[in-house]
């Protein structure tokens, strides 16, 4: 099959300039904004949510123009390197609209107009708050970075400008040092997933020599197994490659792939960063920690699909199913407002992990736009009665140290904040997936999904697969459960703070600021489940999943891992019956791990829940998320910077001392010599100098000028000279 | 256009020579034919990159522009040949870039030396003598003359450490003399070795009358003499005993039964001579790049120089021994270069995670950024001893980038340096509400360094490590777990600036009780802006159209990794059995 021309610049259209303009829309605000933003009139926010106000309604025009219709796809060549033998590696930069982009895209934009909108009265009088709405600006513009392009290496650009912006936006307030340790953290953690994830990307590289996301899909789709080894063939530059790979390699670049959606998607292992990052200001939780960035992972897994293995895939469902289950328990203790949610975010993002591994790839995607939309409001609802906590502590002078996010701090609030309070409940019932909610029908397909995987890689007499669904029904149960104390705690019950509960509310007659109340009550609406599916019972009749599916998303090409995904889709078809029993028995766990909850509370007084600790040694560890961040930072963080000390000392003491002893034995013996020099050298030329001035003296002192020695000497020598002629 | 190289280099001279006739009290004047000069040669220089022709083939050996020969000194030594100096100048994809990273980075080291105070006429003086000298090395061919300038750049920097550094300058100057000059030497044998070896083809074909002298050899006459060179049918009066770099590069041209030629049975512990002419010349470079574990020198230099002679020493000194590397090291031998490629990989890779975990356990901000120096040159050897295109690109990439980035960071570490006379990170919290903008540039720069796309920074690294891993599959000389674990190099770069923002410029703003009487903590001036924003913009300019260099530098880069990989292979094979 020929490579290059799958390479080659491809022309563009309208469509893609326009979702162009989409992207780079947020990132004019954002230069305009971080440049002249104090200059301009309230700060220039109305800049940012127009501009971004703008990007929604283009890209709605552009979701009407490609949903499940056409496929729009530009490409130019961003630049290539000469390569041996004459030829050319090229590295192409493109966009690609289909139906999945423009979903993500109509997403991405909605919630952050919505989030920018709400923020206004969130930030209200923040010090930083034209800095706030321009990091917004390149927020949005990465996530839609990751969104449209078409390739992986930008899409691993944008993954992490994406990260760079969320740094950006959790220490938004940098002089806390809570917020800039988070941050720090978030972003380290991330790039321990992204190394991963390069290391993936070099391995396709290095056998499949692109980066397209459509020509790698070509490629994969040209290949065939052959006894546990993926053969395929290609011409690049008129020369013919044969690529053999084992399924180990493969397997291995798949979980590379996947580290990168560990990371960002905050997967077990490298949840640790998520909870930490609730320390940024709540909208930019809701928007880019709980809606869009952290799903950016499964939407990486969505787009690589075709790449991962079935032991890849395995690896991810169980990867997932420990996620959302460590998530979920540890949400039942929490009681910090935001981090409960937290928790339950990564929880739901193990849910779409474990539906990407069990092959319920539609599901997955289908419960990511859900999940987005009623995990907004809950955090926007969680930002509202925040700021009417601030409120109320800040009127009635309260002592600096009472926590306003704490839970146990609240209660009865649903007398004062009707509003919040039914949005809040929409939301939460979309959460745990109630009936008549779009949390029911998401999450209902995943866990259908995943017991038909189950049943299928089973067939061999392994029965541990069915661990993942059981594990999967659990935690609609957990969910059920700390949902339902959360809200408990909230919303029932008497106010637990010394004042008069009504010192919430903004005035008498109002609870909140319309710009706060308008983004919860249209993400609300969104929690219930006609809006995506005319039959809110069965997710099978959901436009948006079918629009989404991967017959529609890829229907000419193959995975990796057709021969499972293929089986699975067959089992779950099969299983069209056993659809009702799943429903009724979510909906049931739901109902009753709320029930759980009011039973545990409803008999509470108001000092126990004021008062409340986790007790016991699962409480403990629940509640401290398993001293996980304890564990790293004494296995891998402290080690760390040891080594970097000893690393220096070994510049110091022994390197640079070696260098130094060196000179010093150098200098040593040049003082040897130069003794040498002066008694051996220097002596032996004065020995000959003080014997030639001794040999000198003894020759002088003759020579004293008296006529009668030289005539004594004269004798002598006469008397010598006779004596030898006689003797001899 | 004609003599533009010979401009470059002269034009820093000429300023030089200005200066040295203006009295020392004028210090605004002299300040001002410094900045001339070297606006002149940034011009030059911009106008040198702008005009070369990057696609012309080039390949180390032939192919380079803008060409400028004379002969130089010329001896007839009787029996031993003819003995040939000469002035042979010229550039290369591989060159040109590193030609215009001086041009840039020679401006704005004028700017920030606006400041000096301290004897002013010599301090410019032997700023533009350095300029010079680095100018000089990027543009030889001639080996010798390329040791002339090599060595010169010690004489002006040992001053501007020791005269115009820090408290401990006298130590950090002699030690980098030192270092710097134990390398030399070794460059300095093999460079006899070579001269021994080598002849010149064209000049022995003119001295044996088989051309004219004015008209150029045709190639078939040069191959006819390096026929009759094997063949041995060339008296030894005739030999035309030569320095040129590209000569040397031909095994042909080397004089057979002579000390370096690729069947010299000569060995020196049980090494072929080759191989340990190779190593000495590599540890003379080393040492400049510098490589763990002769990085040592580069720290206290760093510390100890005043911030503008930091930032030429990072950005542009430093790039001089990873181009001898490219220039010399790896054509002239190409047999060892193959067959010591893991070595020379393997010591980029401790380079990359020694260093980098060095700059963890830093105090002071500046000796944090000489550490990660040593770190990114890591990557420059990696790339290279991968010899793919990807990899070797990236290399000169990472060259180029660190040049601009590294400037960057020394410079907003001079900043807070010229405010609180102090630079250790304890010393100070929140800086970022006193000095927004230039916390920006801070943060700019080291997201810049530790390769955040949209910066240069990220597409040399991104290059090496593309290379390096499939070095294994394209050209079979790097193990694959070596740059599996250079990866990790990015995570450690990461950890090392985001720690030092968070505990230096982020939090409540507070500043070592003992310096606040003598420090002034002010935002940006005029000064500053003008040399960051220029450098800001270069790094993301060529994050985002990396093709700006690699349209210059990819053709000819190609060619050198071919011609070496080529070359390495089939003459290794000559060396190892001509040893047995």
């Amino acid at each position: 099959m020929e490579l290059t021309s799958l390479l080659e610049p491809l022309a563009g259209t309208s469509e893609t300039a326009l979702a162009l303009v989409v992207m780079l829309l947020p990132l004019l605000s954002f230069f305009v904004l971080i440049f002249f933003g104090k200059r301009l009139p309230r700060h220039g926010d109305w800049l940012g949510i127009s501009m971004m106000l703008l990007a929604f309604a283009v890209s709605v025009w552009l979701f009407a123009l490609t949903w499940n219709t056409a496929m729009f796809h530009s490409r130019i060549n961003w630049f290539s390197l000469p390569a041996f033998n004459g030829t050319f590696a090229y590295f192409t930069a493109g966009i690609l609209l289909d139906n999945l982009a423009v979903l993500m895209l109509v997403i991405v934009t909605f919630i952050s107009s919505l989030v920018q909108l709400f923020s206004v009265g969130y930030m209200h009088g923040d010090e930083g708050y034209s800095r706030y709405f321009a990091y917004l600006g390149l927020f949005t513009f990465s996530m839609l970075g990751i969104v449209l392009v078409d390739n992986l290496l930008l899409l691993f650009m944008f993954w992490e400008l994406v990260g760079f912006s969320s740094y950006l936006l959790i220490g938004f307030w940098f002089k806390r040092p809570a917020a800039v340790a988070a941050n720090k953290k978030a972003f380290l953690v991330n790039r321990v997933g992204d190394i991963g994830l390069l290391i993936g990307l070099f391995t396709l590289y290095t056998y499949f020599r692109t980066f397209d996301l459509e020509a790698l899909r070509t490629l994969i789709n040209s290949g065939n197994w052959a006894g546990g080894v993926f053969t395929l063939s290609y011409i690049l530059n008129g020369q013919p490659w044969l690529v053999e790979l084992s399924s180990l390699l493969l397997t291995l670049a798949g979980l590379g792939l996947f580290m990168g959606c560990v990371g960002k998607s905050a997967q077990f292992p490298l949840q640790v960063w998520l909870p930490d990052a609730m320390q940024g200001p709540t909208p930019v939780s809701s928007l880019i920690h709980a809606a869009t960035m952290v799903a950016a992972g499964v939407y990486l897994l969505a787009r690589c699909y075709a790449f991962f293995t079935i032991d890849a895939l395995t690896v991810i469902a169980v990867v997932g199913a420990i996620t959302a289950l460590l998530g979920a328990v540890a949400a039942l203790t929490q009681y910090d407002i935001k981090a409960v949610l937290a928790f339950s975010t990564t929880s739901q993002l193990g849910y779409m992990v474990m539906g990407m591994g069990t092959g319920a790839h539609d599901a997955s995607l289908f419960h990511l736009a859900t999940h987005a939309f009623f995990k907004a409001a809950l955090f926007l609802n969680a930002g509202i009665i925040i700021h009417a906590m601030h409120r109320g502590l800040h009127h009635t002078h309260q002592p600096e140290n009472i926590d306003p996010q704490d839970i146990r701090n609240m209660g009865g609030l649903r007398k004062v904040m009707p509003l919040t309070f039914y949005t809040y409940l929409l939301a939460a019932a979309a959460l745990v997936g109630l009936p008549l909610f779009s949390g029911f029908l998401s999450k209902d397909a995943i866990l259908a999904g995943s017991w038909a995987w189950a049943q299928t890689m089973s067939l061999n007499g392994n029965s541990f697969y069915y661990i993942v669904p059981v594990v999967g029904f659990t935690v609609v149960l957990l969910t059920a459960y700390y949902m339902g104390r959360h809200m408990w705690f909230m919303f029932f019950g008497n106010f637990r703070l010394p004042f008069n509960v009504e010192e919430l509310r903004l005035t008498a007659k109002r609870e909140v600021e319309h710009v706060m109340a308008l983004p919860v009550v249209l993400l609300a609406f969104l929690s219930l489940g006609l809006v995506f599916s005319t039959n809110p019972f069965s997710f099978a009749d959901s436009w948006l999943m079918n629009g989404i599916s991967l017959e529609v998303l890829s229907a000419d090409s193959r995975l990796l891992a057709e021969s499972l995904i293929g089986a699975v889709h067959r089992q779950d078809e099969a299983n069209h019956t056993a659809h009702i029993v799943f429903g009724v028995v979510s909906a049931l766990l739901g109902v009753l791990g709320i029930g759980f909850a009011i039973s545990k509370y409803r008999n509470k007084t108001r000092e126990a829940l004021s008062q409340e600790k986790p007790q016991s040694t699962f409480a403990k560890l629940s509640y401290n998320h398993y001293y996980l961040d304890q564990f790293y930072n004494r296995a891998l963080v402290q080690p760390t910077l040891l080594a970097g000390r000893v690393l220096y000392r070994n510049d110091k003491w022994v390197i640079d001392s070696l260098l130094n002893n060196g000179s010093k034995a150098l200098v040593v013996f040049s003082k040897v010599i130069k003794y040498f020099d002066t008694l051996i050298v220097d002596g032996t030329v004065w020995l000959v100098g003080a014997l030639s001035r001794l040999f000198g003296y003894v020759g002088l002192y003759p020579q004293n000028g008296k006529i009668q020695s030289y005539f004594v000497y004269s004798l002598f020598g006469f008397i010598l000279i006779i004596l030898y002629i006689i003797v001899f | 256009m004609n003599f533009i190289l010979s401009s470059l280099i002269c034009t820093p001279l000429l300023a030089a020579l200005v200066v040295l006739l203006m009295p020392g009290y004028l210090q605004k004047p002299i300040k001002a034919v410094a900045l001339l000069g070297t606006l002149v040669q940034m011009g030059l220089s911009l106008l040198l990159y702008v005009s070369f022709d990057g696609n012309a083939y080039a390949d180390g050996r032939s192919g380079y522009q803008y060409v400028e020969k004379l002969n130089w000194i010329g001896l007839s030594l009787g029996s031993l040949g003819q003995f040939q100096i000469e002035y042979f100048v010229g550039v290369d994809g591989i060159s040109v870039s590193m030609v215009l990273l001086t041009g840039i980075v020679g401006v704005i080291g004028v700017i920030s030396s606006w400041t000096i105070q301290k004897q002013v006429k010599g301090y410019f003086l032997l700023y533009l003598l350095l300029l010079t000298s680095v100018m000089g090395c990027f543009l030889a061919l001639d080996l010798f003359l390329f040791y002339l300038f090599f060595e010169f750049m010690l004489l002006p920097m040992y001053f501007l450490i020791g005269i115009w550094g820090g408290p401990k300058r006298e130590y950090a100057a002699i030690k980098f003399f030192i270092y710097t000059l134990v390398g030399s030497l070794f460059i300095l044998i093999v460079m006899i070795g070579l001269y021994t070896s080598v002849i010149d083809p064209q000049a022995t074909a003119r001295q044996l009358g088989l051309v004219g002298n004015g008209v150029p050899v045709p190639v078939a006459v040069i191959l006819e003499v390096q026929q009759m060179l094997q063949d041995n049918t060339i008296a030894t009066t005739d030999l035309v005993r030569t320095f040129s770099i590209p000569a040397m590069m031909d095994s042909a041209n080397f004089i057979p039964d002579s000390l370096l030629h690729i069947m010299s049975d000569v060995t020196l512990w049980d090494k072929p001579i080759r191989f340990v002419a190779f190593l000495l010349l590599f540890a003379g470079f080393a040492i400049k790049v510098p490589v763990v574990p002769v990085h040592t020198w580069l720290p206290d230099a760093h510390v100890e120089a005043p911030t503008p002679i930091s930032v030429l020493l990072a950005a542009v000194l430093l790039k001089v021994g990873g181009y001898g590397l490219v220039r010399i090291v790896y054509p002239v031998f190409p047999d060892a270069a193959a067959y010591f490629s893991v070595f020379v990989g393997g010591l980029g890779v401790l380079s990359i995670i020694y260093a980098a975990l060095c700059a963890l356990a830093m105090n002071d901000l500046k000796k944090l950024i000489a550490y990660s120096s040593v770190s990114h040159m890591g990557f420059v050897l990696l790339g290279l001893a991968s010899l793919t295109t990807e990899g070797v690109n990236g290399a000169i990439y990472m060259m180029f980038s660190h040049g601009i980035i590294s400037a960057m960071l020394f410079l907003v570490v001079g900043v807070i340096y010229d405010r609180a006379h102090n630079r250790m990170i304890v010393n100070f919290r929140g800086l970022a509400s006193a000095m927004p903008a230039y916390t920006a540039f801070v943060v700019i720069a080291f997201f810049a360094s530790l390769g955040l796309p949209g910066f240069s920074g990220f597409i040399s690294e991104l290059l090496v490590l593309l290379g390096g891993f499939r070095a294994p599959e394209a050209t079979g000389l790097l193990p694959r777990w070596l740059t599996i674990v250079a990866v990790i190099g990015l995570l450690l770069a990461a950890a090392y600036y985001l720690w030092a923002l968070q505990r230096m410029f982020f939090g409540k703003y507070w500043i070592f009780p003992e310096l606040r009487e003598q420090a002034v903590i002010s935002d940006l001036n005029l000064r500053e802006y003008l040399m960051l924003v220029p450098l800001a913009i270069l790094a993301l300019l060529f994050g985002i159209f990396p093709s700006l260099l690699l349209n210059k530098i990819g053709v000819a880069v190609t060619g050198f990794s071919e011609l070496v990989l080529q070359n390495g292979q089939e003459q290794l094979n000559i060396v190892l059995s001509s040893i047995l």
